[in-house]
């Protein structure tokens, strides 16, 4: 297996499209690292230019300005083999080719290194073996890839990059048409890459809770630039407010959600001990559009002290008062009294 | 990592095959409108014992050639569809549906029609099969160029189907007006070329046809390992570092040669390129040009001595015409694929 590290160092770069003989530049101006070792998110709402970054940046189109240096040395000067050794590639669009088995998809990475027919040798097949030890989908290696669930079919892409052998992966949308679970599960499989084998993974995404979970830094792009840094970092200085220019939509930097907006039907206090019951009426509260202020509340709730048979009792303007045993009771009755006011 | 049963399973299908072929090929031999006795054909090809130089000369001069042309279109067909499928990602694509055989008819209307009448004589010299099949192979390569130009734009498979038909389409319309524009002299070289069979194949232009199709079939096993990769798309194939332009170079000059050089012999054959490569998947379940290859040269070769002998036949005078047979063989496999393939992914 190589040994190699490869850092990005990006300066000034300017992504777009050719337009007959004319480039149209998406996002001008980009400056942004990464090193080995890391995990990479690059976020983005839809259609900002994640795919054509990614593109570039894999010497698939051409940069309109600017350079990409891979180790201190320009991407355009690696020949397409040398390139294959270093850098591999998931892209969006799902494969769904017939017949073919997830050990046969695996093969295919070892392209860069097999001879004329492809033939594979003993080191070719342990590094394959190893791959899909890897990803968890042993037992697979005879399935046809077109049979299998979109979870498993992912891990074997990303298993092939492992078999292709390179220091630095870059995935287009990986957790794109997958479900919670496996979202986070492949996701943690490429932060395990990362931080046992020294790669620099970089996988755009739009979906900010994976990215948050367990990247080291995110390229956050945006209308206007493309900041870096880590999720906390940027989200102290309040660059995912700037993601959406919505007033639905916006940037809970205290829970670090996108929440919508809505119109404040009061504000509310909650009387009892922190804990889970004191954290989920609180969320209950905000989600029917009530505004947490402890100090002159027209709603007051106190959570129950018993979990079994939970009581929670509520005052509306310190007159008006009622019982309920769910949460789901106690948001309907609250909403309606309060709209009947 | 393969199974050991897969590759004994692969093996044994190898055997099986080839022994059909072989069979076939004999039982091609044997059957015609003349019933000879297997012994003296067997004799007549070892140049053994006492065979009557008439029937000597119907197996040597007609009967031998025409199964070595099956075998040869057999083997060209599949290949050319095959690869099409492959670097179009299109488990439809074939020579004939994509209006590459059309495009070499044309090639050879040109030729014929549209030059000297002088030439048109020497059409089954030496010289002049050279010049056929090598308008024949411009006419396909001009075809595939335009299909290759509009897939760039068009992902749709069914589309790019309805456009192949539509430049055959267009192919043969050009091919009618050239009729109507030229002498009588030339119409009726051109009339002689249309209604080429496997077995109007001569011996001299077999030694055209041979040398062209084993040319054609080197050129597919030098991509073999390119087109594997070039199953999971062109971004995939660069990353791992495949050179794009040199596959597609390889495997259009092959698909090229290889289909317009049985259309120039044979005519226009329908259906043997898409279906074989359908039923070497079907048979080896594999995506894999390391197998397939070989397995659509097999039952390629198969397919067409079958649709061969069926269609002359046996124990009466008359016969088919070919292309009809191989329809017959071809489109119900077409249907099967399209069926399955409702959700239309890639090959």
């Amino acid at each position: 297996m190589s040994n190699q590290k490869i850092d990005i160092t990006v300066r000034d770069l300017s992504v777009g499209y050719k337009k007959g003989k004319h480039f149209v530049a998406i996002k001008e101006g980009i400056n942004v690292n990464a090193h080995s070792g890391e995990l990479i998110a690059l976020v983005g709402s839809n259609g900002i230019g994640k795919s054509t970054l990614l593109r570039t940046l894999t010497g698939f189109q051409k940069a309109i300005n600017g350079e990409i240096l891979l180790n201190d040395r320009n991407l355009n000067s690696f020949s397409i083999k040398e390139l294959a050794r270093i850098m591999s590639f998931v892209s969006t669009e799902a494969i769904r080719v017939q017949n073919l088995r997830v050990w046969e998809l695996l093969s295919m990475g070892r392209y860069p290194y097999t001879n004329f027919v492809g033939t594979l040798t003993e080191e070719d097949n342990s590094i394959i073996k190893r791959a899909i030890q890897q990803v968890g989908l042993i037992g697979y290696e005879n399935r046809m890839i077109d049979r299998i669930s979109d979870g498993e079919r992912q891990r074997a892409m990303i298993a092939r990059t492992l078999v292709q052998d390179t220091p630095l992966i870059i995935l287009d949308e990986p957790t794109a048409f997958l479900d919670i679970r496996n979202r986070y599960e492949i996701i943690h499989l490429l932060h395990d890459f990362v931080k046992n084998e020294n790669k620099t993974v970089l996988f755009s995404t739009h979906d900010l809770n994976i990215s948050t979970s367990e990247v080291d830094k995110i390229w956050l792009m945006l209308d206007d630039k493309v900041v870096e840094g880590a999720p906390e970092d940027l989200i102290l200085a309040g660059n995912f407010d700037q993601m959406f220019h919505s007033d639905k939509v916006y940037f809970n930097s205290e829970s670090g959600d996108f929440m919508l907006r809505k119109n404040s039907l009061g504000s509310y206090a909650i009387n009892g001990s922190e804990g889970k019951f004191f954290n989920w009426t609180g969320r209950a509260l905000q989600r029917i559009g009530l505004v947490c202020d402890e100090n002159n509340p027209l709603v007051v709730v106190f959570v129950p002290t018993e979990e079994k048979d939970p009581v929670w009792k509520v005052e509306i303007d310190s007159s008006d008062k009622f019982e309920c045993t769910s949460l789901y009771g106690l948001t309907a009755e609250l909403y309606e009294r309060l709209n009947r006011r | 990592m393969q199974e050991n049963s897969l590759i004994s399973r692969n093996f044994m299908l190898f055997g099986l095959l080839s022994l059909l072929a072989v069979l076939l090929f004999v039982l091609d031999i044997f059957f015609g409108s003349l019933l000879i006795p297997f012994k003296t054909i067997l004799q007549a090809l070892s140049g053994s014992g006492n065979v009557s130089p008439e029937i000597k000369s119907i197996i040597i001069d007609f009967r031998l050639p025409k199964a070595i042309t099956a075998v040869m279109a057999g083997m060209a067909l599949s290949i050319s569809g095959l690869q099409m499928q492959t670097i179009f990602r299109n488990p439809l694509a074939g020579p004939y549906v994509l209006g590459i055989s059309a495009g070499a008819s044309l090639g050879v209307a040109i030729l014929v029609l549209g030059f000297s009448s002088v030439f048109a004589l020497g059409l089954f010299t030496i010289s002049g099969s050279w010049a056929l099949i090598v308008v024949a192979w411009l006419g396909s390569a001009i075809v595939l160029f335009l299909i290759l130009a509009v897939s760039a734009r068009i992902k749709d498979i069914l589309t790019i189907l309805i456009l192949g038909m539509l430049f055959g389409s267009a192919a043969s319309a050009l091919v009618n007006i050239l009729q109507y524009f030229s002498n009588e002299s030339m119409l009726k070289s051109f009339v002689i070329w249309t209604m080429g069979s496997l077995g109007s194949v001569t011996s001299s232009q077999l030694n055209v046809l041979i040398p062209s199709v084993l040319f054609g079939l080197a050129l597919s096993f030098l991509s073999v390992k390119s087109l594997d990769v070039m199953l999971l798309g062109e971004q995939y194939a660069k990353s791992m570092g495949l050179r794009i332009r040199n596959v597609r170079f390889l495997v259009f000059t092959s698909t090229s040669i290889l289909a317009g050089s049985i259309t120039a012999f044979c005519g226009p054959i329908g259906f043997i390129g898409i279906a074989v490569p359908h039923i070497g998947r079907l048979l080896f379940k594999t995506a894999r040009h390391k197998i397939l290859i070989p397995s659509s040269l097999l039952i390629g070769s198969i397919v067409m001595l079958l649709s061969d002998i069926v269609s002359q036949m046996p124990g009466s005078d008359s016969t088919l015409p070919i292309n009809s047979v191989t329809a017959m063989v071809g489109i119900p496999i077409i249907i099967w694929i399209i069926l399955k393939n409702r959700k239309f992914t890639s090959v």
